[in-house]
C-alpha cells in the first residue's frame, strides 16, 4: 500500500481517520437525549427574553461573560447554585463563553432589581469606577424591533402563537411603561421621552438577563421554603461588633467595596434604600437588618451570607448603624 | 462483565495495534531508501 | 532551465494579503488591549469590546492566517509536484474572492451581524461564500496532484490535504444554522450539543488552521532554508497520523465542568495527553535536523525563526493538554492564562513559521535578494520579546486572578469581590499592551522589509544547479 503516491485514496483515509473521533465524541452524543436533557421547571424564552438575548449576542456579551457556573466550592459561594444541564435547551447558540472579564452571568436573574440593571447598563463607573464595562446607554435610545419575534421563536420551536407572542410583547411593554414600574425613575431618565412609552433594546436585554437561572431559583425557593418551616427559629442574634471602633471602620471599607454601588457612598441610598433615615422595611433589630443582608430580600436585595461570611456582615451592619446616628 | 467494558477495551486494543502496525510499517529497513527519498528530492530545484 | 511555468502571481498577492490582514488585526488587537484598562476607548457601538474582539479573531484566523497558508500552499503545492496549479485562473478568482470575503466580514462583524460561536461568527451569507472559496481551493488542490510530475508526496502535503478536508467538515458542521432574514440564523444544536460541536470546531480550527498548515510550512521551508533534509520522514509521517487521528477527540478540554457529559470530558482530556506525543514528533524532528549545525542559529537569518518557532509550538503542546487536566483547569479556565496560552501559540509559532515562510517565499518568487537581514533580525528579536512580554504578562495576570477567585476566609467566606479580581489585574493589562507594541513594531519592520525587496531589492545571482535526479 503506496498512499503516498496516490493523492485521493489518501485523502478519503484522512477523512475517515478524522471521522472516527467526531462520530464518537460529536455525533453519537447528539442523538442520546442525556445529553441535551429536556426539564418541565425550564420554561424557554419568552419573545422579549429571545429579543435580549439576540442583542447580548449582538454585542458579543459572551466574549467577557461565561453562562456556567462549575461545582466548585468558591464558584458556587460567588454565583449560586452550579449549571445543570437541562437549563439549556432551549439555548441555540449556547452561551458558556470561555473567559471571565466579567463575572459569569448564568445566575443573575433576580439577584438585582430591574433598576440596577438599567442603572449599570447605562454607565457601569456610575456604580463601579474601577469597572472596564464598556457602557451601553444606547441601547436605551433603540426601539426594540419585534417585526421578526414570531418568526424567531417559532424557527426555536417554543410553541407560542402569533397571538401568543404579540400578548408577550405588549404585556412586557406595559410592564416598564406602567408608572408603577419599580425601575420607572431610572429607566425614564436614560430613554429619550419618544421611547419612554416603547420597548426599547435596553428594556429586553435587561428582560433576558432577569431570565438567567430564574427557573433553578424558583425550584430552590420551594425547596427552601419547606426546610425554613421545619427549622427552629433561633434566639434573637445581636450584632457582637455593635460600637467597636476597629470593626466599623473594617465595616466602612467592605460597604465601600460591596454596597455603596446601590446603598449610595454615603448610604443614602440610590437603587437600594437610604440607610441613615432609622427607617427599616424589614425591621430595625440587629437580626433583621442581619437577616436582610445574609439571606437577601425579594426582588431587591441578594444575598450576602457566602460571599462575606458572618463576621463580615457583622461589621458592615456595625459600621450602618453609625450612619443613623449622625 | 458487560458490552461496554468489552467495546472499550475491544476500540483500546484496536488503536493499540493499529498504531504498532503504522510504526512498524514505516519503520521496515527495507522500506526506508523509499519513505525516506522524498525529503532529499524536495532539497532539489528545478529552476 | 525553467520547464515548469510556476505561478507565483497569486502567491504574491496572498503574501501581501496576508501581511496588510495582520496589520489590521494587530491594530485592532491593541485597541482590544487598551479597553482592557481605559474602557473611554468603547467610543461606539462597533469600538464596543464585544464586537471588536471578535473581528481581531477573525481578522488574523482568518484574514492572516488563511491569506500566509494559501500563498504557502500554492508555492509547496508546486514545487513539491513539480507543475503548475491546474487551473491558475481560478486561484486568482479565489484570491479576489477572499480579499472581498475579509472585508465583509470585518464589516458585518463591526455591524454585529455575529453568531456568538467563537471562530465562527460569520452569519450564514458569509458562511456559504466561505464554503465556495473553500472548494475552489480544494479543486486546485487536488487537480494540481493529480497531474504532479513528483512520484511521492512530501510530508507538508500530506499536511494540506488533511487541512483541506478537515476544515471543510468541521465548518460546515460547526455552522448548520436555520436562518431568520439575511442577516440572522439560530444554530441548528442546542445547549450541550451546541458546545459540544463549537468546541469540536473550536479546538479542531486550532488544529487544522494553527497546526496542520503551519507544520507544512515547517516541514517544507525549513530543510529548504538551511539545504539540510529533514531529520526523519518516516517519523513525521507517524506523527502526521496520530495527530490527525487524536486531534478531534479533544474538543471537549474546552468545556471542563460544564454541564457536557462528563466521559466526553474525560476523552478529551485522555486524547489532549496522548497528543503530546504526535506533536513533539515534529519538534524532535526539528532539532534533530540541524543537529551538527547549530551554528546556522548564527549565519543562517532564518533558521531561528524555525528553531524558536517550533520551541514555542513544543511548550503549547505541553502546556495546552497539562492546562486541561480537571484540577488545573478549575483553576485557569476563563482566566488570562488561557489568553497567553493562546498568543504563545499565535505570535511564538504560527506568526513566526509565516514571516520566515513568505521571507523566504518573496525573494525567490521576485528573483531579488532580501532587502535587508539586519532588519529582519530586528523584526525576529522584536516580536520575541513583544511575545514574551505578552504571554508571560497573562499568565502571572492568570495566576493572580485563579488564586483570588479561589481565596476564602477562615469562616468560608469569599476574601475578594469580583471587581476586586478585575483591578487587580490593571498592572498586567498595562504591560501586556506595551508587549503588544513591542511585538506590533517589529511586524511594521517585516512589513517593510518585504515591500522593499519587491520594489528594490538586488537582483539575485542565480544559484549552481544542483544536479536533478
Amino acid at each position: 500500500m503506496n498512499i503516498e503516491a496516490k493523492p485521493i485514496t489518501f485523502a478519503i483515509l484522512a477523512t475517515v481517520v478524522i471521522l472516527i473521533g467526531t462520530i464518537i465524541t460529536l455525533f453519537i452524543p447528539m442523538f442520546l437525549p442525556s445529553t441535551q436533557p429536556v426539564s418541565d421547571y425550564i420554561k424557554p424564552y419568552t419573545a422579549i427574553e429571545l429579543e435580549g438575548r439576540d442583542i447580548y449576542i449582538r454585542e458579543g456579551c459572551n466574549n467577557c461573560h461565561t453562562q456556567t457556573v462549575r461545582p466548585l466550592r468558591t464558584e458556587v459561594i460567588r454565583y449560586g447554585e452550579y449549571s445543570k444541564p437541562e437549563e439549556f435547551a432551549y439555548d441555540r447558540p449556547f452561551l458558556w463563553g470561555s473567559r471571565r472579564t466579567g463575572p459569569d452571568l448564568n445566575r443573575v436573574g433576580g439577584k438585582y432589581p430591574d433598576s440596577w440593571h438599567y442603572k449599570h447598563m447605562n454607565d457601569p463607573r456610575s456604580m463601579f469606577p474601577k469597572s472596564n464595562m464598556p457602557a451601553y446607554g444606547w441601547l436605551a435610545k433603540r426601539k426594540l424591533d419585534t417585526s421578526y419575534s414570531f418568526k424567531k421563536v417559532s424557527i426555536l420551536g417554543y410553541g407560542y402563537s402569533e397571538d401568543e407572542v404579540n400578548r408577550q410583547i405588549q404585556e412586557y411593554r406595559k410592564k416598564v411603561t406602567s408608572p408603577t414600574y419599580n425601575a420607572k425613575a431610572i429607566r425614564d431618565q436614560i430613554t429619550p421621552p419618544e421611547l419612554r412609552n416603547e420597548l426599547t433594546e435596553m428594556d429586553a436585554i435587561v428582560a433576558y438577563l432577569q431570565k438567567l437561572g430564574r427557573d433553578v431559583k424558583m425550584l430552590k425557593k420551594k425547596e427552601a421554603v419547606k426546610v425554613a418551616e421545619a427549622a427552629d427559629r433561633p434566639g434573637a442574634l445581636k450584632n457582637p461588633f455593635e460600637g467597636k471602633a476597629d470593626a466599623i471602620k473594617e465595616g466602612k471599607e467592605i460597604f465601600q467595596n460591596n454596597c455603596s454601588a446601590c446603598h449610595g457612598d454615603d448610604g443614602k441610598g440610590g437603587i437600594g434604600p437610604d440607610l441613615t433615615d432609622n427607617e427599616w422595611k424589614y425591621g430595625s433589630s440587629d437580626e433583621a437588618i442581619f437577616n436582610s443582608v445574609a439571606k437577601g430580600r425579594p426582588g431587591g436585595m441578594p444575598p450576602w451570607e457566602g460571599s462575606l461570611g458572618k463576621e463580615r456582615i457583622w461589621k458592615v451592619i456595625a459600621y450602618i448603624r453609625t450612619l443613623g446616628k449622625r | 462483565m458487560d458490552w461496554r467494558v468489552w467495546t472499550y477495551l475491544g476500540f483500546g486494543t484496536a488503536l493499540v495495534v493499529t498504531f504498532l502496525w503504522i510504526i512498524i510499517h514505516y519503520y521496515r529497513p527495507q522500506r526506508k531508501k523509499n519513505v525516506e527519498t522524498p525529503k532529499y528530492r524536495m532539497l532539489e530545484d528545478d529552476e | 532551465m525553467k520547464e515548469n511555468n510556476y505561478d507565483y502571481s497569486v502567491v504574491k498577492g496572498f503574501a501581501y494579503s496576508a501581511v496588510f490582514w495582520l496589520i489590521v488585526g494587530l491594530v485592532v488587537g491593541l485597541w482590544l488591549a487598551a479597553e482592557m484598562f481605559y474602557p473611554a476607548l468603547n467610543l461606539t457601538p462597533w469600538l464596543a469590546f464585544g464586537r471588536l474582539r471578535v473581528v481581531h479573531t477573525n481578522g488574523l484566523a482568518f484574514g492572516f492566517g488563511f491569506a500566509g497558508i494559501f500563498a504557502c500552499s500554492y508555492y509547496m503545492l508546486q514545487r513539491l509536484t513539480r507543475t503548475s496549479l491546474a487551473f491558475p485562473g481560478l486561484a486568482r478568482f479565489h484570491l479576489y474572492l477572499f480579499n472581498v470575503a475579509i472585508a465583509l466580514a470585518a464589516l458585518s462583524l463591526f455591524a454585529g451581524m455575529n453568531t456568538s460561536k467563537e471562530y465562527a461568527e460569520l452569519e450564514w451569507p458569509l458562511d456559504v461564500v466561505v464554503v465556495i472559496m473553500w472548494v475552489i481551493f480544494a479543486v486546485n488542490v487536488f487537480a494540481t496532484l493529480i497531474k504532479r510530475k513528483e512520484k511521492q508526496m512530501y510530508i507538508s502535503l500530506w499536511y494540506i490535504i488533511a487541512m483541506t478536508v478537515t476544515v471543510a467538515v468541521l465548518y460546515i458542521v460547526n455552522n448548520l444554522e436555520i436562518p431568520v432574514n439575511l442577516f440572522k440564523s439560530y444554530s441548528a444544536y442546542a445547549g450541550a450539543n451546541d458546545a459540544n460541536v463549537q468546541w469540536w470546531y473550536g479546538h479542531n480550527a486550532v488544529g487544522f488552521v494553527f497546526t496542520v498548515p503551519i507544520l507544512a510550512m515547517f516541514y517544507y521551508f525549513y530543510p529548504k532554508s538551511t539545504n539540510l533534509p529533514i531529520y526523519s520522514h518516516r517519523l513525521s509521517i507517524i506523527s502526521f497520523w496520530s495527530l490527525v487521528f487524536a486531534y478531534l477527540w479533544t474538543g471537549a478540554h474546552h468545556l471542563m465542568l460544564t454541564p457536557l457529559p462528563e466521559w466526553i470530558q474525560t476523552v478529551a482530556i485522555a486524547f489532549s495527553i496522548f497528543l503530546i506525543a504526535p506533536s513533539w514528533g515534529s519538534v524532535v524532528n526539528g532539532y534533530y535536523t540541524i543537529r551538527g549545525r547549530w551554528d546556522l542559529m548564527r549565519t543562517n537569518y532564518l533558521t531561528k525563526f524555525f528553531i524558536v518557532g517550533i520551541t514555542f509550538y513544543g511548550l503549547q503542546t505541553v502546556q495546552g493538554p497539562t492546562q486541561g487536566l480537571r484540577t488545573l483547569t478549575a483553576f485557569f479556565h476563563y482566566t488570562d492564562w488561557v489568553v497567553g496560552h493562546v498568543h504563545m501559540g499565535t505570535m511564538g509559532w504560527v506568526t513566526m513559521i509565516i514571516s520566515a515562510s513568505l521571507y523566504y517565499i518573496i525573494p525567490k518568487i521576485s528573483g531579488r535578494e532580501l532587502y535587508s537581514v539586519r532588519l529582519a533580525n530586528l523584526h525576529f528579536w522584536l516580536i520575541f520579546i513583544g511575545q514574551l512580554v505578552y504571554t508571560v504578562t497573562m499568565w502571572i495576570a492568570g495566576i493572580q486572578q485563579g488564586a483570588m477567585w479561589k481565596a476564602t476566609n477562615p469562616d468560608g467566606s469569599l476574601t475578594y469581590n469580583f471587581l476586586e479580581t478585575v483591578t487587580a489585574l490593571y498592572p498586567y493589562w498595562y504591560i501586556r499592551f506595551v508587549g503588544g507594541v513591542i511585538y506590533f513594531v517589529g511586524i511594521l519592520v517585516f512589513t517593510y522589509n518585504l515591500i522593499m525587496t519587491g520594489r528594490s531589492g538586488k537582483e539575485s545571482v542565480p544559484e549552481p544547479q544542483p544536479q536533478t535526479a
